[in-house]
């Protein structure tokens, strides 16, 4: 369904040198990779954010450069790290901004769509809030609020940027076990650019390594996250071993003898 | 909780024409009821009767035997006056509401962003400069009004986010340095020039009737851009490349909105002067009876904008009569606490 072929781009420095892959319907692709790999940037390039150098992004066999704004959003939906509300916006007004691309540019929201949005909010647990602030509700509500916003457009894609980064452990897992189940309706493709490499050995249906603007390994958990690549492409050591519950490679993080600078003379 | 979530519930339902449409036309109901309040108000006193008549009168062209003096202060000096503190009123309301829009800050406003204080600038060159063309003031105060703008937002932006701190600082200096300018092009002025640009650039609403349909359509057209955008700015206002990503021509969008709005400010400023404050309260009190939709808040701050002005205009020309008050004094007693109140709660 989502093809990038070839993507170069860069600021000043080359940040991404040709890298290619798809997703498919059904799947959850995640994007892994050391900070300043490009994976936002990545990102952006899909979302048609940024214009890449050289290289294709096509979206069923449309080339996204050639497309429209309204409908790109159409096809993707897409969940920002954090959202930044500054002005009073109730959960559901919020969620009603992903019809946008549906409807005219100017005018109000019909019936059905509400119906979706309501849709939408029940698939994320978060219809009851709806009428709260969205500056009022916690990082958890919130990422929920953003997340129905996506799915009210019923994209066939889905674009999560770092969607756990400020949430604690139990509703990562919640997130992430949302997008498995969202995807593996077969309805939908998700990108999930993430940190967590556990859970994304745990939900991810492939994991894509970038570093240095490389694809370094992509393919199933079990198949690219072992011990060397993971070293390789973030410096660190690991340890990796079969989660004893559901069988997906678990990794832990080995604490390294530090070189001694501290400023104690011994 | 649960009373508060109730609250909010009935306070912002969702927007829908319907509940646009009722409020905007019990505004405009209101509107005019105060607008003939407005011009019956007055050293010589006029009943709402003769008022009705003068101003039929005067739209169908008919004669009719009511003392010449009465229809020349209805048609010639309260009408207009009170036409004008309309359009106006709407005008730095609507440009209030659009520029807090686009740059996501509930403080923004043509006065304090120094967009007003550069219309101001820019008219004053043209009455200074270029006085026999009526048209050039109006068109000299928009370009001035882009102009201060677009250098606001670039000293206000960060490299990565633009606080709101730091753009109301770069409009402060903006505004500084702008109020220099107008005091030098002043000094240069003289004599009865510069009597008149006194007594235009601290708001008279009074003295400048015969540019009222050129800036009436300015003022217009600009309303209606930036109403034509007003579900798009729905969604900027969250973050730009969210709205990117949802389907919003970001860039066009911006582009429109912020000539719009210039094109607005100009056109009031070069009619009113500096008012200032307006496009603060207004779009702020707005918001707080009536949610944050632009849809809802675009066309109400006109409204709200103009019943503002002229209840102020009402004040400032009877408070203390004979002698008048300057409009942007009445409006800085409302707008400079509302200001330091928002200042508070954003930081």
């Amino acid at each position: 369904m989502l093809e990038v072929r070839d993507i170069h781009f860069s600021y000043s420095e080359p940040l991404l040198k040709g890298v290619s892959f798809d997703v498919h319907q059904g799947e959850l692709l995640a994007i892994v990779g050391p900070n300043g790999a490009g994976k936002s940037t990545l990102l952006k390039i899909i979302l048609g954010m940024l214009r890449p150098a050289s290289g294709n992004v096509t979206l069923e066999g449309e080339s996204i450069a050639k497309m429209s704004r309204r409908k790109l959003a159409r096809f993707i939906g897409y969940v920002p790290q954090a959202t930044d509300v500054r002005f009073p916006l109730t959960a559901m007004e919020y969620v009603l901004q992903g019809r946008f691309a549906q409807g005219r540019i100017l005018g109000f929201e019909s019936d059905g769509d509400v119906e979706e949005v309501r849709r939408a909010m029940e698939l994320t647990d978060s219809t009851d809030f709806a009428c709260r602030l969205v500056s009022e509700l916690s990082g958890g509500e919130r990422q929920r609020v953003m997340l129905a916003r996506a799915l009210a457009s019923r994209p066939r894609l889905l674009a999560l940027d770092e969607p756990v980064a400020n949430l604690d452990i139990a509703h990562q897992l919640k997130m992430f076990d949302l997008a498995r189940r969202l995807t593996s309706t077969g309805e939908m493709g998700a990108i999930v650019v993430t940190h967590e490499l556990n859970l994304a050995a745990e939900f991810a249906t492939r994991v894509l390594m970038l570093k240095a603007g490389e694809v370094r390994a992509i393919g199933r958990p079990s198949e690219v996250m072992d011990e060397k690549t993971i070293n390789d492409v973030f410096d660190a050591d690991v340890l990796i071993d079969k989660n004893p519950v559901t069988g997906a490679p678990r990794i832990t993080l080995l604490a390294t003898a530090q070189e001694d600078c501290s400023l104690s003379r011994s | 909780m649960t009373a508060r979530t109730d609250k909010i519930k009935t306070l912002r339902e969702r927007v829908t024409s319907k509940r646009v449409v009722t409020t905007l036309i019990i505004m405009f109901a209101l509107l005019i009821l105060i607008a003939i309040i407005s011009v019956a108000t007055g050293s010589e006193r006029i009943g709402f009767q003769t008022i009705v008549k003068i101003i039929a009168a005067k739209i169908t062209g008919q004669p009719i035997d009511i003392a010449p003096e009465q229809q020349v202060i209805i048609t010639d000096i309260r009408l207009p006056r009170v036409l004008m503190a309309i359009v106006v009123g709407a005008a730095l309301s609507v440009a209030g509401a659009a520029y807090q829009a686009l740059l996501r800050n509930p403080l923004a406003d043509p006065y304090v962003l120094g967009v007003s204080t550069g219309a101001a600038v820019g008219a004053i060159a043209a009455t200074i400069f270029a006085e026999s063309i009526s048209i050039g003031r109006p068109l000299a105060a928009f370009l001035g009004a882009v102009l201060t703008i677009a250098t606001v937002i670039l000293l206000g932006q960060s490299r990565r986010h633009a606080p709101t701190e730091r753009l109301i600082l770069a409009g402060i200096i903006t505004n500084t340095f702008l109020s220099s300018v107008v005091i030098f092009l002043m000094t240069s002025a003289s004599g009865l020039r510069l009597q008149s640009v006194f007594s235009w650039l601290i708001g008279d609403l009074g003295s400048n009737a015969r540019l009222l349909p050129v800036v009436s359509v300015f003022i217009v057209l600009g309303i209606v851009i930036i109403y034509f955008n007003s579900r798009s700015l729905n969604l900027m206002m969250t973050g730009e490349e969210e709205a990117l990503a949802l389907g919003v021509e970001v860039r066009r969008v911006k582009a429109m909105v912020y000539i719009a709005s210039s094109l607005i400010t100009g056109a009031a400023v070069s009619v009113s002067g500096v008012i200032g404050f307006v496009g603060l309260v207004i779009p702020h009190a707005v918001r707080l009876s009536a949610g944050s939709d632009n849809r809802m808040v675009v066309p109400a701050s006109a409204l709200a904008g103009a019943i503002f002005l002229l209840i102020a205009d009402t004040i400032a020309r009877t408070v203390i009569a004979p002698r008048e008050l300057h409009v942007g004094v009445v409006t800085a007693f409302v707008g400079a606490p509302v200001f330091v109140y928002l200042l508070r709660r954003a930081s």
